[in-house]
């Protein structure tokens, strides 16, 4: 029993304490930067430069993954469909699942990978050369200078390039459905437009802001949070990768209860 | 101006600072020796509230900085301009925004105004025709330069400067050792200077404080710290 303990149970301890503790700092950390939020002056130039990162920099491999998932989507739930001669279903089916589930989620997941990688390897490297502590030290808050611009940037342009995605991925998959299933175009497009509802399409974009503010903020913090030299902004650079995607999966579980909930028609 | 009330930090287990007791005066020029890793640049930073003790405390003008809440830290800062070790300029500014950079923040300056005082303060640490470089383009020397001019921008009330003239030419240290000095009786600045300059220190410094073991072990004026009877002080200043 008392190695059992020694084993398992203290590291385990340990392990727990440290996870709680990091999530107390973490929450500091958000409200902090809710709190800086409002405050003046409006950093309109820094707003912009990292919309122009997040937003239309990331457009070009949205558009090139959009396409594909759609396309490749069309191709497997076509030929699963056609054993049913359900074909004429694909539009739907992929419209409702891009708006509602992949768009939000596969956008999220590209943003992290390239924007918020990015910010959490410039902040990472700002913390460990000094350069926060030295906006601190000329009286300008870092978070008001820095979170703040990053998180308002990617809130606003993960439900942008997710709405790119969307309609790039049914493209994608009308080009597959029609042009080589060779399914009946009108069909496609009929139940595509009867199924799929503007409120399917709006809810996937509240998704996909709750979706961008929390990965910023992770991020963010990761970059805040990082130690000695280069191996640690190496290291809090896989942290905000692997904590944003984790925290995409499991609120996208929660969000979706809700939205289904108070979005989405009460017959589907 | 800034005084330091038995303030302990520890690092991981490892003490630094171990009750240091310390009083800035306004207008003076305090110089903080000692040597390599005893724990200059951490009781700097605990001047300007980057670090908190773990145990004492720091008045800032008679305000208890641990009382403060963030934004009123934020305000306090104001009146501070600091030089860290390693210079800290923003490496995605170029070095004429880096300089401009306080300027821009809390002063409403027209755009000639800020260009004519940033352009001068680069002309009082000896650069020219540096102001469209990038930092990661500049010498280490050159870097400490920018982050002094920086500092000095706002001409705030307190000055810190972790190693101003460290990886400067004889030449160079003599021309900030004086601008320091010029700083402090044009303006009345107060100024905290960590040195490991000998020569430059009995030179500016008003009060010597020296650090060892995570406590101040001397402070005084040059003479006094001349005459100390201290072997560590005297090994270390050489007398
Ligand atoms: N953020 C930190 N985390 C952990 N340890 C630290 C940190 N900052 C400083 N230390 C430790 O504190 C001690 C003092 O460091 P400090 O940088 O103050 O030395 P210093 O007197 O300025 O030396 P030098 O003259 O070489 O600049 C060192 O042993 C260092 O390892
Ligand atoms: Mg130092």
């Amino acid at each position: 029993m008392e190695r059992f303990l020694k084993i398992f149970a203290e590291p385990l301890g340990k392990r727990i304490n440290s996870v709680i503790h990091s999530l107390g700092h973490w929450s500091l950390f958000l409200f902090e930067s809710l709190a800086w939020l409002p405050r003046k002056p409006y950093r309109m130039g820094n707003l912009l430069r990292q919309m122009e990162f997040i937003g239309v920099k990331s457009t070009p491999i949205i558009i090139l993954t959009g396409v594909f998932v759609g396309a490749v989507f069309a191709l497997q739930t076509g030929k699963s469909f056609a054993m049913f001669n359900a074909e004429t279903l694909v539009g739907a089916t992929i419209g409702l699942s891009l708006t509602r589930e992949i768009g939000p989620v596969f956008t999220a997941l590209m943003v992290t990978a390239r924007a918020c990688s990015a910010m959490a390897a410039e902040l990472g490297t700002m913390r460990v050369t000094e350069q926060i502590d030295a906006l601190d030290t000329m009286a300008v808050s870092p978070i008001h200078y820095l979170v703040v611009p990053r998180m308002i940037a990617t809130t606003l342009m993960t439900p942008l390039l997710t709405a790119i995605f969307d309609l790039i991925g049914v493209i994608g998959a009308y080009f597959v459905g029609i042009k080589l299933l060779e399914i009946s175009e009108g069909a496609f497009l009929d139940k595509l437009y009867y199924y799929v509802d503007i409120r399917d399409f709006f809810g996937g974009l509240i998704k996909a802001a709750f979706f961008g503010f929390f990965i910023s903020v992770i991020s963010c913090y990761s970059g805040f949070t990082a130690k000695g030299g280069a191996e640690g902004v190496g290291r809090s650079t896989t942290r905000a990768v692997v904590a944003s995607s984790v925290v995409v999966l499991i609120t996208d579980y929660f969000l979706t209860t809700w939205i289904l909930e108070y979005f989405s028609r009460p017959t589907v | 101006m800034i005084k330091l009330v038995d303030v302990h930090k520890n690092f991981a287990g490892q003490k630094v600072l171990n009750g240091i007791n310390l009083q800035i005066r306004k207008g003076e020029i305090t110089v903080i020796i000692g040597t390599s890793g005893v724990g200059k640049s951490v009781l700097l930073k605990h001047m300007i509230g980057l670090l908190r003790p773990d145990r004492g405390k720091v008045f800032i003008a008679g305000v208890d900085l641990g009382t403060l809440s963030s934004p009123a830290l934020v305000e306090m800062r104001k009146k501070f301009g600091m030089l860290f070790q390693g210079a800290a300029l923003f490496d995605s500014l170029t070095v004429f925004e880096n300089v401009a950079f306080p300027l821009v923040e809390h002063s409403n300056l027209t755009v000639e105004k800020i260009r004519e005082r940033v352009m001068e303060k680069l002309d009082l640490v000896g650069l020219h025709d540096v102001d469209k470089k990038m930092p990661s383009e500049l010498s280490g020397g050159m870097k400490k330069r920018v982050g002094l001019a920086r500092a000095i921008i706002l001409e705030p009330e307190v000055i810190l400067y972790d190693e101003p003239t460290t990886g400067l030419d004889p030449i160079m240290t003599d021309s900030v050792d004086n601008l320091i000095l010029a700083m402090q009786q044009r303006l009345k600045i107060t100024s905290v200077v960590i040195s490991h300059d000998i020569k430059s220190t009995f030179d500016i410094a008003d009060q010597i404080a020296m650090m060892h073991e995570g406590k101040i072990i001397e402070a005084g004026a040059p003479e006094i710290f001349r005459a100390s009877k201290n072997p560590v002080v005297a090994k270390f200043i050489g007398t």
